[in-house]
């Protein structure tokens, strides 16, 4: 007995000769929003249909509210799923896609029609009822197919990637729905997505998964601002972080890393590095900041990208280009010199050879 | 001033020349699209236009001119068919071979293309193809060893021997349609399904058949003409009159009647196309239906 709710032991997973998850342990605790999130085809979404049943299982074992559900049929399993596609009956009107599941596991009706109304009216498709599914949009089929999730009353919901086909204006205003949702219900919950920005912000736990693997489990920020690996910091963050090779050298009891190109960049103290130890120098763009004297690094703009609230900047550092942010307005234009101040307190450093945080 | 009288003169002249390209673009599509098509009307309406017409004909007025319309319009040739002794035995004989030989090969052929599009297993590809050799050796090279075969079962001139070989001969046409519109069905609906609770035969009752409905009254429709229209294996299988369908009858008309009655000939022809025809209507009004209404989208 122990305080995970779904759990994922050894778990592996391979179609054909070609292996998809190479052994994932993981503990979702009840109640929680768990995110998975990497690039295409890192088997996150293998992981989730594994977990709906959809997949068999090679090796490893999953267990749901401590139970092993290996061999448990999809319905059995108490989870709910919403596809990317939606995947709604597109004959049936929206009751009918509501009130599918319970029919099939013959509720009775007074049960079905109270959940349909329940399930209608927290998703506001109390006036949709009579509809097919192709006269509506796309946020409504989005909430048919959680309403759908819902009435069945889950101990985990799955989404697949449910964002993916809405326009930028619903898809804020959806996962905003969905969070909320989750807050109400307090349910487990699984969420699949290849976007950070619905990873930082509804997650619980975010899961950052590469190559078949879990490379860093942890909550948002704390995933953002301690980055175990190469990879989870480059992932993570929207511009990239800047990773810079370098070897630290010592001056007159002061650090730096020097650059390829010779360029010196400051570190904060020696902590446990050598000298001419190699080295990943990480910095966030937004630790980057246009210098007012000329004490900083000496740069030319290369790129300007006003956002509105923000602007993205490019430099060409000897060479090297620096991605980094202002959200104060530039006038600047491409070519103008310029110098820039590092934050050394968030700085990230990395061993080349392995690629973990040092 | 030139560029004020400029900025007048290009709406104008804009307009001009975005009708002609209007009329060039609607010009075209009728040369590639209204034109083939209109040919393709005349050329499959014509025939039976024709036939009907005949059919309306005084007997001998066929051989005296060769109008289209005839010149004093009666329903005797159809009151002559109607009384030929058998015509209702064989159109019995023509709706039972065509609803068995529709019904059976659809319930066949709906499992059949099930397994074929939603499981993965070994030889699936070439049993698939095996499934259209019936279709690609000659029917007529079948004949002399359905014959003997059929003959050492003593089952001529029985209903088994029609329902067997219509049957065998439907099913891979049907497979193969149906095989194409459960494909096209999103496999994520079916999981949904499967995560819903439903076993594989509610999946196929509720989500499947309903989403390729188009597909399967497709195959329907296909069933019921080869069952309708068959001559082949009814013409070796079946000697005794009684046992005859109706393209059989017709064929045998021409024997039976004695005298050249060419309006006869037609109105039997009319009597044979029409509950085709009827068929063809209802049927294909129900697939434009369950298109429009979204069952595929």
């Amino acid at each position: 007995m122990n305080n995970s709710y779904v759990e994922f032991r050894e778990l592996q997973k391979s179609f054909g000769s070609t292996s998809v998850l190479h052994g994932i342990n993981l503990q979702i605790e009840e109640g929680s929003f768990v995110v998975l999130v990497g690039p295409s085809g890192c088997g996150k979404s293998t992981l989730l249909r594994m977990t709906a049943g959809l997949e068999p299982i090679n090796s490893g074992q999953i267990s749901i509210a401590d139970r092993v559900v290996n061999r448990v049929p999809p319905k059995d399993r108490g989870i709910a799923m919403v596809f990317q596609s939606y995947a709604l009956y597109p004959h049936m009107s929206v009751a009918d896609n509501l009130s599918f599941s319970l029919k099939m596991n013959k509720s009775p009706l007074d049960r079905i029609a109270e959940a349909v109304k329940g399930a209608a009216s927290i998703l506001q498709l109390s006036t949709l009822l009579q509809r097919l599914p192709g006269q509506l949009s796309g946020g409504q089929r989005q909430r048919v197919a959680m309403g759908r999730a819902l009435v069945r009353e889950p101990a985990v919901f799955l989404f697949d990637e449910p964002l993916s086909n809405l326009d930028a204006k619903l898809r804020v205003e959806m996962r905003a729905e969905i969070k909320a949702l989750h807050q109400r219900l307090s349910a487990t919950t699984i969420y699949v997505t290849h976007d950070q920005i619905e990873a930082m912000t509804m997650a619980d736990k975010v899961v950052v998964m590469n190559d078949g693997r879990i490379e860093q489990v942890g909550a948002p920020l704390e995933i953002y601002d301690r980055p175990e690996n190469l990879f989870v910091a480059e992932f993570l963050g929207s511009p990239s972080m800047n990773l810079l090779p370098g070897k630290v050298v010592f001056g007159d009891g002061t650090a730096a890393v020097e650059l390829e190109n010779g360029v010196l960049l400051p570190l904060p103290n020696k902590g446990d590095l050598q000298s001419d130890q190699k080295i990943i120098y990480g910095i966030r763009p937004e630790h980057i900041a246009l210098a007012d004297d000329e004490n900083g690094l000496a740069i030319t703009l290369t790129l300007v990208e006003p956002a509105g609230w923000e602007t993205h900047l490019h430099a060409d550092l000897a060479g090297v280009t620096l991605r980094f942010l202002s959200v104060d307005r530039v006038n600047a234009r491409p070519g103008d010199p310029a110098h820039l101040a590092i934050d050394t307190r968030q700085l990230h450093l990395f061993d080349p050879e392995t690629g973990r945080r040092i | 001033m030139s560029e004020t009288l400029n900025h007048q003169e290009q709406p104008v002249l804009g307009r001009e020349r975005s009708s002609l390209q209007h009329y060039l673009r609607r010009s075209r599509r009728f040369l590639l699209i209204g034109l083939p098509l209109a040919f393709l009307v005349i050329w499959t309406s014509v025939p039976i236009l024709w036939a009907f017409m005949a059919s309306l004909k005084e007997p001998l007025e066929i051989y005296e001119s060769n109008t289209f319309f005839p010149r004093s319009p009666s329903l005797e040739a159809y009151q002559t068919v109607l009384a030929i002794d058998g015509f209702g035995k064989w159109i019995f004989n023509s709706v039972l071979v065509t609803v068995v030989a529709t019904i059976v090969p659809l319930i066949l052929s709906i499992l059949a293309a099930y397994g074929f599009a939603r499981y993965f297993f070994r030889f699936r590809h070439i049993l698939l193809l095996l499934y259209l050799v019936p279709r690609i050796i000659p029917r007529v090279s079948l004949i002399v060893p359905l014959n003997d075969l059929m003959s050492n079962l003593g089952l001529i001139n029985t209903y088994w021997v029609l329902y067997i070989t219509y049957i065998a001969s439907a099913v891979p046409l049907s497979t193969w349609i149906l095989v194409g519109f459960f494909k096209s069905v999103p496999k994520e609906i079916e999981e949904s399904a499967t995560i819903d609770g439903a076993n594989m035969w509610n999946r196929l009752r509720y989500v499947i058949l309903p989403i390729a409905w188009p597909g399967v009254v497709t195959a329907a429709v296909l069933c019921i003409r080869e069952g309708w229209n068959e001559f082949a294996f009814v013409l070796a299988l079946v000697t005794e009159t009684g046992m005859r369908t109706l393209p059989y009858a017709l064929y045998t008309l021409r024997d039976s009647m004695g005298v050249q009655n060419f309006a006869v000939y037609n109105a039997f022809t009319i009597l044979t196309v029409l509950p085709l025809l009827i068929v063809y209507l209802l049927l294909e009004r129900r697939v434009v239906e369950s298109i429009v209404t979204g069952a595929v989208k």
